[in-house]
């Protein structure tokens, strides 16, 4: 070991991608806020002309968050994380270095095009799998590149077992390839038809009820492994790092990542309950989405128990709080979402406002929380330089906390309110309320929504501004800090 | 064996991986060789209407309209027949959307008209007082691509048997060929509307979305 | 044997192998840390000290490939 000894981790990639991550943050989250308030006040849909309305700029939402933030997030801490628990630095390898720069430089540019394309109105139309072909050839790429730094950096590590973190970015990487590959199969037209009209333009390989299965198999576990394994991934490492007390059970931690592979993707069909797809399908959608509470909670009790005995540290460090927050977040949406894949409970909750409820909760409390806390615990060792601000972090956690709570409580009213409306029938039988009477009453709930979007887009922005200060202006460090961020 | 599986991330990597790819292949692989059989007296959907689903997509109504009537007795009184497998045997993509923030329109072609529809879609609440939709009189402008619905229609005849007529080749001369008739349909829905500038755009041969668009919401019964 | 029944049986017997083997792994995790063979809560440790130059909790210079037990 003594000949690394001048050798430190390298983490210029993991830095690129903590811009991005921050940028396409407050992109999606800028497009997010305004979307819910064009629901409460539809004049806000003409800002834009053509391009400012709220269907085209809900997948732009959904994509950013997704494919711009959360995917920037979970680059920004593999580059951290995997050099450290491998041991091993990006330094040590211009191969890897160079697939890395490269895998960063293809998803920005990649990323660009995806969002003016989108604006500008080419879709394949199914949700989280909106880019047309060539973008999907470009996001292959990109994730082809990340698997080759991720298994050449695993190739070269000192540390030879792999701490449970690496299985789930492992697991993330092939999930997505999968499901990613077999949900976009299209036919281009344009080549299919002897150079007829818009060369960006594709149908489906799929039909259909077999579509619907499809995408939904792809759209449920996207969800899973872009929002719950790597997720779980950051908290495994950064929880017991940031608090200097290693994983409660790590065998507990093994045992649940099978469980959550093998589980998971069954779910996807609980999105298409009472629909044409065979009713076998719907049951076990429904079934395997109760037994996905066992690995979920495993998951997420054993990052509350790391914390037994150091309960203090919840009082004296703000980035514990954010990642005790996220963990319990994770619990509530891991036990909401199996309560709406019951047959007689989805019946009332699909298609209605409970379902972005659901999502919402999720994504702000657990995965929104998760990145951020990874961030702040990050910059202090990327950048040499304490927290900027406690204050601002103490006062972010809170407005933050408040608008999640909002945000979903104000879903749920909504969601159930209007589910029991359309249902509703008078003495006769017959039905009590026309559509427009359930879209008018949920105008209040659509306002608080809305006010939420822009209590966690300004916590979001205070996220930006302190990580901001920390790079250019903070306190520099002599020497990294072993556990605990040091903020001022 | 468990001890080498730690060891080897390779080989690991391939064990989540069988994991995974079980419900996958287990769950929707064997339905494809069961594909979509069309209801009977199906149609495949013309090409003013492939045009109209195109603006649907590309204006994406499907965030907030459903195309999926479930069984319940409450949603077929207000949306009519509950959907059934076959009639989306055509549908690619398939277009349920998953949020009803406006009503479902999957029989919508039954119960609302050209009229009605050209009203809607240029001032919602001028129809609809309290409606949170936005208008979308871009689609009044913008010009509906009828060649690429024309691709379309070709690909889906050549790759996936789709039925459509012999008519229908892969050559720029066929496509000029069956012209025509989509500005015949067009010149059909545009002889219900009231706006001028519709009506004059469409005699001069250029299919503006809104026209493509009422064409496809009324094919939707 | 058409190919609904096919599946039918590939699920069942499918799931009842991957059943059998996460209740084997987990005999076998109990069982090697009895035995002392191996101590994974020290693995949680991978993430405790992570300095480019702490000595791995776990290294080796045998080959991946080779299979084989590891001496502490």
């Amino acid at each position: 070991m003594q000949a690394h000894a001048a050798l430190e981790y390298d983490y210029s990639v993991a830095k690129l991608f903590t811009f991005t991550t921050i940028l396409f943050g407050i992109l999606g989250m800028i497009i997010g806020t305004l979307i819910a308030a064009q629901l409460a006040f539809p004049e806000l849909n003409y800002l834009l002309g053509e391009y400012g309305t709220f269907s085209r700029l809900r997948p732009l939402h959904t994509n950013i968050v997704i494919f711009g933030f959360t995917l920037s997030g979970v680059f920004a801490t593999f580059y951290y994380v995997a050099q450290r628990v491998l041991k091993v630095s990006m330094a040590e390898s211009k191969f890897i270095m160079f697939i890395s720069k490269l895998h960063f430089w293809l998803y920005f540019v990649g990323a660009l095009i995806a969002v003016i394309t989108l604006l500008l109105g080419y879709t394949q139309a199914k949700e989280y799998a909106q880019f047309e072909w060539p973008i999907d050839i470009v996001i292959v790429l990109v994730w082809v590149l990340w698997g080759v730094a991720m298994f050449g950096l695993i190739g070269i590590r000192r540390e030879k077992a792999l701490y449970i973190s690496m299985w789930y970015y492992i697991a993330c990487f092939l999930g997505i390839a999968m499901l990613y590959l077999f949900n976009n199969m299209s036919v281009p037209t344009y080549f299919a038809s002897g150079g007829l009209g818009n060369i960006l333009h594709s149908v489906s390989m799929y039909s259909g009820t077999n579509d619907a299965l499809v995408q939904w198999w792809y759209g449920h576990n996207a969800v899973a492994f872009g929002f719950t394994v790597p997720i779980v991934a950051m908290i495994y490492y950064f929880l017991p790092k940031e608090s200097g007390q290693a994983i409660y059970s790590y065998k507990l931690s093994l045992l649940s990542f099978w469980g959550l592979m093998f589980v998971y993707l069954w779910a996807g069909s609980h999105h298409l309950l009472w629909s044409t797809v065979p009713d076998w399908m719907q049951t076990m959608g429904s079934v395997f989405s109760i037994v996905l509470i066992l690995p979920s909670w495993g998951s997420a009790i054993n990052m509350l128990l790391t914390m037994k005995g150091e309960w203090n540290q919840l009082t004296e460090n703000p980035l514990i709080k954010f990642m005790v927050l996220a963990s319990t977040f994770y619990m509530l949406s891991t036990l909401e979402g199996p309560i709406q894949a019951i047959k007689s409970v989805n019946a009332i909750a699909h298609f209605t406002d409970w379902i972005p409820g659901h999502v919402h909760d999720g994504v702000l409390g657990w995965v929104v929380f998760m990145i951020m806390a990874a961030l702040f615990h990050m910059a202090p060792r990327m950048f040499k330089r304490e927290i900027y601000s406690k204050k601002m972090l103490e006062a972010q956690f809170w407005l933050q906390t408040v608008a999640v709570v909002l945000y979903f409580t104000s879903m749920w009213i909504a969601g159930i309110t209007q589910g029991m409306m359309w249902r509703a029938v008078d003495e006769y039988g017959n039905l009590m309320y026309s559509f427009i009477d359930t879209v008018t009453v949920l105008h209040p709930y659509y306002a608080i929504r809305a006010l939420s979007g822009v209590l966690y887009l300004i916590g979001f922005l205070m996220f930006a501004y302190n990580m901001y200060k920390t790079m250019t202006s903070s306190r520099e460090l002599s020497e990294e800090p072993q556990f605990r961020s040091p903020m001022a | 064996m468990f001890h080498w599986l730690e060891k080897n991330p390779f080989f690991f990597a391939v064990g989540v991986f069988i994991v995974i790819a079980f419900a996958g292949l287990i769950e929707i692989l064997p339905n494809f060789a069961e594909a979509s059989r069309p209801v009977v007296g199906l149609k495949p959907y013309t090409v003013l209407e492939l045009a109209g689903k195109e603006v649907y997509k590309k204006d994406n109504c499907l965030s907030c309209h459903s195309q999926l009537i479930r069984p319940f007795k409450a949603e077929t009184d207000r949306y009519g027949q509950y959907s059934l497998s076959g009639e989306y045997a055509y549908d690619r993509p398939f277009l349920w959307g998953s949020k009803r923030t406006g009503p479902d329109l999957h029989r919508v072609g039954n119960y609302r008209t050209t009229d009605w529809h050209e009203n809607h879609m240029w001032e919602p609440t001028d129809v609809v007082p309290g409606s949170i939709m936005p208008a979308y009189k871009h689609q009044f402008t913008n010009v509906a691509d009828i060649e690429t619905a024309y691709a379309e229609a070709v690909t889906v005849k050549n790759v996936f048997a789709t039925p459509y007529g012999d008519e229908f080749q892969a050559t720029k001369a066929a496509w000029e060929a069956h012209k025509p008739k989509v500005l015949a349909d067009a010149q059909k829905i545009a002889a219900d509307m009231k706006n001028k500038d519709i009506k004059e755009a469409v005699a001069a041969g250029n299919i503006p979305e809104v026209v493509a668009l009422i064409a496809y919401l009324n094919r939707l019964k | 044997m058409d190919i609904r029944e096919l599946q039918g049986y590939a699920s069942f017997f499918m799931t009842i192998f991957l059943v059998v083997m996460l209740y084997w792994y987990i005999i076998y995790l109990y069982r090697s840390e009895k035995k002392g063979e191996k101590d994974y809560e020290k693995l949680g440790n991978i993430a405790l000290d992570d300095e480019i130059d702490s000595k791995p909790i776990n290294s080796s210079s045998v080959t991946p490939s080779e299979n084989k037990e590891q001496k502490k």
